[in-house]
């Protein structure tokens, strides 16, 4: 919900900056490491965004994976798993933790 | 009317970013060691704390306790004399930089050497809200259910200490204290993992030389 709020928050300041009527579809990208389930995201928004500028516009959320990789051996996980099942080396994760707003479309 | 389309690149949680950072340079300036405990509900957090500040005698503590509701945890800590603030966050599942901030206000941080931050119980929500801490600990027990910790990955990867508490009931509730340790430690090999059981004083020594070694490293002893 904090995600969701945070969201609509920017959305509206930046319909307010473009005087915009109404927004019609906003993308945004989250990192697959801060485990939100997009559906529920979109539930969230849906609700809070009821009586603003925001109501019924369209949210596509696109998922971006972080790179987890053993920095002994190199191998690559989808999952983070700690300890490389290869070589015993230590995995690190890097990225995967931004939420970024990255468009809006308005009608003006 | 006409439609109009804008690339607005918005990083949306640099809000948050910005302010752990602005509190940890407040807490940082005045040499505060600042300690989250993140636990799930019941693991044990609260009873810590109460432990800790009657063994830190020599020390000024600070205490800032998360709650959904009610003032419970905050009366168990105030009643030893240390300065401790309630923070009430309503439906919210966990804390976040902005509200920390807004409880340092009350605080007379000069000559504080320790703040502790009691997070809201929940394993999932406070990972990814840095309050501006120093260190994080994570505590769970093994009434939990010894996969707690397989279950809930990224809390204990991004933990500096990981508590596994209640050991002493392990049997009973059929729980795999050492599967818990290892599960720990394939997740973060660097965190201090300590098995613990609060009530029966039982790894109690070994946390708080954690912590006395953490308070020399800033020149507090």
């Amino acid at each position: 919900m904090s995600f969701a709020q945070v969201l609509l928050e920017n959305v509206v300041r930046v319909a307010k900056e473009h005087n915009a009527k109404r927004v019609k579809y906003i993308q945004i990208s989250i990192g697959n490491m801060l485990m939100l389930n997009p559906e529920q995201l979109k539930f969230c928004f849906d609700v809070i965004a009821k009586g603003t500028v925001a109501e019924n516009a369209e949210l596509e959320v696109e998922v971006v994976k972080a790179k987890i990789r053993c920095m002994m051996c190199g191998k690559d996980f989808e999952e983070f798993v700690g300890i490389c099942d290869e070589c015993g080396g230590i995995v690190t994760v890097e990225g995967g933790k931004d939420m970024i707003l990255k468009k809006v479309e308005m009608e003006v | 009317m006409h439609k109009i389309e804008v690339d607005a690149e918005i990083d949306l949680l640099e809000e948050n970013r910005r302010l752990a950072e602005e509190n940890r340079k407040i807490l940082k300036e005045k040499g505060i060691v600042t300690i989250n405990i993140m636990g799930a509900i019941g693991s044990g957090k609260t009873l810590l704390i109460e432990r800790t500040v009657q063994s830190l005698k020599d020390f000024k503590i600070g205490a800032i306790l998360g709650d959904v509701i009610a003032k419970d945890d905050y009366k168990r800590i105030a009643k030893y004399g240390v300065k401790a603030v309630p923070l009430n966050t309503g439906k919210e599942c966990h804390l976040d930089a902005h509200l920390v901030h807004h409880a340092l206000e009350d605080f007379e941080l000069d000559g504080l050497d320790v703040l502790f931050i009691e997070n809201v119980g929940n394993l999932i929500c406070p990972v990814d809200f840095d309050l501006g801490e120093d260190y994080r600990v994570v505590m769970v027990s093994v009434t939990e259910g010894d996969d707690v910790v397989a279950k809930h990955p990224e809390i204990f990867r991004l933990a500096d200490v990981i508590i596994i508490n209640k050991i002493a009931l392990a049997d009973a509730v059929e729980a795999d204290v050492d599967k818990m340790f290892k599960d720990a430690k394939r997740l973060n090999p660097n965190a201090k993992i300590i098995r613990m059981d609060l009530k029966r004083g039982i790894g109690f020594d070994e946390w708080m030389e954690w912590l006395k070694c953490v308070l020399q490293s800033r020149g507090r002893s």
